[in-house]
């Protein structure tokens, strides 16, 4: 089987500087029977697709990384289509014969670590560096690998992320404190409803109503205090930056499928923040009016 | 009025690098994403100092935000979604959005809605910088031959 591949060769090491794979292995014997490569293929681009979309990554980039890969597989007629929820990839194989999958996807964490080495693994497909065997291996490594939150940093960093952010909205060195203490509590706080409760909407409204209470009830400790910063600070790490990037990309792309569902996607994010937010006032209002 | 401006950089920075960690980025990236953030702050704080509406300093903002993302993804072969998300980060209107909440919680139906539509506004105006630089990029570089990242 002829892998020759028209990139130049320094494109292809500079390919291969970019990505986890060994530049030296450039021969994929085609292994004994043809049942098990075409299996392999498929399971390459099902997989490379399912990582993308599942952790965050737009569908523009899902289906380029399929159409990538059986180009560099020697796949004819390569298709693919993809939304958000799901997947379906067809191809000739070099005996005529037409392969098609359809594949549902759930969304998981948004991690880009997972989606950019995924890009690499494609890369190095289409580059004729990875032959279906080690693409396989090396997503399902991905996939194995999909990493485990590691609570005490996601505290830290949305901590950090809405001081950094109080402070942008002009509040002080106190308020920036307290951003952060109020975003690691709600970080925390949508971790643990997450672990009992699959729907990330849950996880907004309880976002939203923690991050509007807290900084209200600290300002009764702290006289003088800008809560308006705070709140404004602490609510930037619930912010779906990703899902407003990827409508953008992906209708930019001509996907208006894709780019409506992300852009809805975000709208509904923060329609849920500012649910609970709007709850946390009823509820502030409630028992001020008590006289609590 | 230097340090507030200063303070103000400083938080997009750190900001946007919190922001990022919470959407595991690759970490060699995490640096040149806060420094996108900062100097989108920095173009959306003199253009505002020089007079022009908040709408042109969000979208001159997020352009060179979205020409910058292009060029560092080429640079360190990571994806563009890393480099044009920090672009935006600083710029949503997170401060707009809140008043508008707090203006339709006391029932300020009026002042709340004017509000909301400020911040639309804003996020559109975001979306057309992120557009712009991301087609700037695709014809500079198709002429160049380069795969797009």
């Amino acid at each position: 089987m002829n892998h020759d591949h028209p990139r130049s060769q320094t494109e292809k090491a500079s390919l291969a500087e970019g990505s986890q794979i060994n530049p030296m292995n450039r021969e994929h014997p085609r292994p004994q029977g043809k049942t098990d490569w075409n299996d392999q293929e498929m399971e390459a681009l099902q997989l490379a697709a399912q990582l993308i979309l599942e952790h965050g990554g737009e569908t523009f980039r899902a289906e380029e990384t399929v159409r990538r890969m059986g180009e560099g597989f020697r796949l004819r007629e390569v298709e693919s289509f993809a939304v958000p929820s799901g997947l379906f990839i067809s191809y000739r194989t070099a005996e005529g014969k037409l392969e098609t999958s359809v594949r549902r996807v759930h969304k998981q964490d948004t991690d880009l670590t997972v989606v950019d080495q995924t890009n690499h693994i494609s890369r190095a497909v289409a580059a004729g560096l990875t032959g279906p065997a080690e693409a396989c291996r090396s997503l399902r490594e991905i996939a194995a690998l999909r990493r485990e939150k590691n609570c005490w940093s996601f505290l830290l960093a949305a901590g950090v992320c809405a001081a950094g952010f109080t402070l942008l909205f002009q509040g002080g060195a106190r308020e920036a404190l307290v951003g952060a203490l109020v975003a690691a509590l709600t970080e925390g706080a949508c971790m643990l409803f997450s672990r009992f409760h699959d729907s990330w909407i849950v996880s907004d409204i309880v976002g939203g109503f923690l991050t509007a209470l807290l900084p209200a009830l600290a300002a009764r400790w702290l006289p003088g205090l800008g809560t308006e910063a705070v709140v404004a600070g602490a609510l930037m790490p619930l912010v779906p930056g990703v899902a407003m990037t990827n409508a953008v990309q992906d209708g930019f792309r001509g996907d208006m499928v894709s780019g409506v569902s992300h852009g809805v996607s975000a709208l509904m994010t923060a329609f849920m923040i500012a649910g609970g937010a709007l709850l946390a006032q009823a509820v502030l209002r409630i028992v001020s009016e008590g006289g609590l | 009025m230097i340090e507030q401006t200063l303070i103000g950089l400083a938080g997009a920075f750190f900001g946007t690098v919190g922001f990022a960690v919470l959407t595991r980025v690759p970490r060699r990236t995490l640096i040149p994403a806060g420094g996108i953030a900062s100097l989108v702050y920095m173009v959306y704080l003199l253009l505002t100092l020089a007079g022009f509406s908040e709408y042109s300093a969000v979208f001159f903002g997020t352009l060179l935000g979205s020409v910058l993302g292009h060029f560092c993804a080429r640079k360190t072969r990571v994806i563009n979604t890393v480099f044009l998300m920090s672009a935006i980060v600083p710029v949503v209107p997170g401060l707009g959005l809140y008043r508008m909440m707090a203006s339709l919680g006391q029932g300020q139906m009026a002042q709340g809605a004017a509000q909301g539509v400020r911040a639309m506004i804003v996020i559109a105006m975001t979306a057309l910088g992120l557009i712009l630089g991301s087609l700037s990029d695709r014809i500079l570089h198709r002429q160049k031959q380069t795969p797009p990242r």
